[in-house]
């Protein structure tokens, strides 16, 4: 009799995959951390209108939305280590740097920030400025600096309302992290391959690996809202 | 005390305030009215840098700023000796009313948590909102915010007050409150610039009337030499329209 399907070998399958779940999970969270500070950095860039670093932005960004993530990934796997390699012989610098012993999964980590920052960008620059004047006005009324007056008035109403955006970015890029295997991370996705590969059960493991995927952004998808509603407490018009 | 000297406004080639000189002694209260587009808020907002003047001189408390000149320390230094309320009251959305008032406290002038948080209450008594401490501005009503608005200018215990059309966006039941909470305020001697269309309120709280029309004083005077004997025709047409729609 002809089975569809492999079951045991699609159960058995899953604590290899899931084994691989840090990888994931680590260049999901790490590149959403590192690009937060990219998107920030470079909204705030476009917001003040800086010269020159205004201009290298919206390239920046027109780059990364124009241009596939696939050929991004290739461009940081296979540029860095030759931008360094060529920095090393023609001026000497970074001589600690050793190029073959960068780990793949820093390349990836890269790349999944250049990405996800230039789409960030756009978002909190919006939603900075979708913070009322008036709440810019009142802090610099009362003498707060600058930087005081973006850490604890702006930025903690302009993240609640740019929560929904950013958690969908977040869970879009937990989805593509799944490309990472092309330059030799072992993800879940790739060790989905790997084993497929081994016991010639292709359907099995992409469902399995499919399912992971999928709990683990119902999961985020949950964190989300918990914590849109923390960032949004204060817009309750009930007392309590 | 605050002098404001030939202060002008430009926007692009609109001439906004055209040289106000305007002298207050300490402890005085002086409201300034006229019809909408006069430069009354305008020149509210050049004391506090809200808006750059063009040029003149701003002197608070013997701090003599000017404008054309003016570094980060010297805007920094008007804004911590005035403390501003506003129109649309523009409480931190994201802080609880014992935090708005807080925050210029800790962030600003630095003090202990401790101690800010005492000085605070003590403020939100005196506007009678002590039983608030815990709310967010959205669970408020507007009288209500406009008080912490009150509250959070006086926490820093400015030289001058500067209240831009303070009940303008309330509604008419819940002015009285806010116009008894700024009698209050006035009643401690506190240096105070009201920028306000309540005739009344403004006749009976004020030390001193100015009267602004395009950018420039018409008149000023008592609010008793204004309101029963003012000397421009302007002046007496705006105040009788005005009042008769009090």
């Amino acid at each position: 009799m002809e089975n569809l399907l492999d079951i045991h070998f699609l159960i058995e399958s899953f604590p290899a995959i899931v084994s691989r779940l840090p990888i994931t999970i680590g260049i999901a969270v790490g590149s959403l951390i590192l690009s937060l500070f990219i998107g920030v950095f470079t909204a705030l860039i476009k917001i003040y209108k800086v010269p020159v670093l205004s201009v290298i932005t919206s390239i920046y960004v027109s780059f990364i939305r124009g241009t596939p993530l696939l050929v991004q990934i290739y461009l940081v796997f296979y540029g860095i280590p030759k931008i360094i390699y060529y920095l090393q012989i023609e001026y000497g610098w970074l001589q600690s740097a050793d190029v073959n012993s960068i780990a793949p999964e820093v390349y990836a980590l890269l790349a999944f920030s250049i990405n996800l920052g230039a789409y960030l960008s756009e978002t909190i620059r919006s939603a900075i400025e979708s913070v009322d004047r008036g709440q810019f006005e009142a802090a610099k009324a009362i003498g707060m600096k600058p930087t005081q007056m973006m850490l604890q008035i702006i930025f903690p109403q302009a993240l609640a309302v740019a929560i929904p955006n950013l958690g969908n970015m977040f869970i879009s890029t937990i989805k593509d992290t799944s490309l990472v295997f092309i330059i030799g991370v072992v993800d879940i996705m790739g060790q989905a391959k790997i084993l497929g590969s081994r016991g010639l059960a292709f359907f099995e493991v992409y469902i399995a690996v499919s399912i992971v995927y999928w709990i683990l952004c119902i999961a985020v998808e949950r964190l989300l809202v918990k914590l849109e509603k923390r960032a949004r407490r204060y817009e309750r018009g009930i007392a309590s | 005390m605050i002098k404001l000297e030939n202060i002008h406004k430009y926007y692009d080639s609109h001439h906004v305030l055209k040289g106000i000189n305007i002298s207050v002694a300490k402890g005085e209260v002086v409201s300034i009215l006229g019809p909408s587009g006069s430069g009354k808020s305008t020149l509210l907002r050049c004391i506090n840098f809200l808006e750059q003047p063009t040029s003149g001189i701003v002197e608070i408390g013997g701090k003599r700023v000017d404008v054309e000149s003016a570094g980060k320390s010297d805007i920094f230094a008007l804004r911590t000796s005035t403390g501003m309320v506003f129109q649309q009251y523009n409480l931190f959305k994201n802080l609880t009313v014992l935090q708005n008032v807080m925050i210029g406290l800790t962030s600003v002038k630095q003090l202990k948590k401790d101690e800010a948080k005492k000085k605070s209450m003590e403020i939100l008594e005196r506007v009678g909102l002590s039983d608030k401490l815990s709310h967010y501005p959205a669970q408020l009503s507007g009288g209500q915010q406009q008080r912490v608005g009150i509250a959070r200018a006086l926490a820093l215990n400015p030289e001058v007050l500067l209240f831009d059309e303070p009940t303008s966006s309330l509604d008419p039941e819940l002015v009285d409150e806010v116009l008894a909470t700024i009698r209050a305020v006035a009643d401690t001697g506190k240096t105070m610039f009201i920028v306000t269309h309540e005739l009344n309120f403004a006749r009976e709280i004020s030390d001193r009337i100015i009267f602004m029309e395009d950018g420039v004083i018409i008149e000023e005077g008592t609010p008793e030499q204004l309101f029963t004997d003012p000397k421009m025709e302007r002046t007496k047409q705006f105040l009788s329209k005005a009042t008769r729609n009090n």
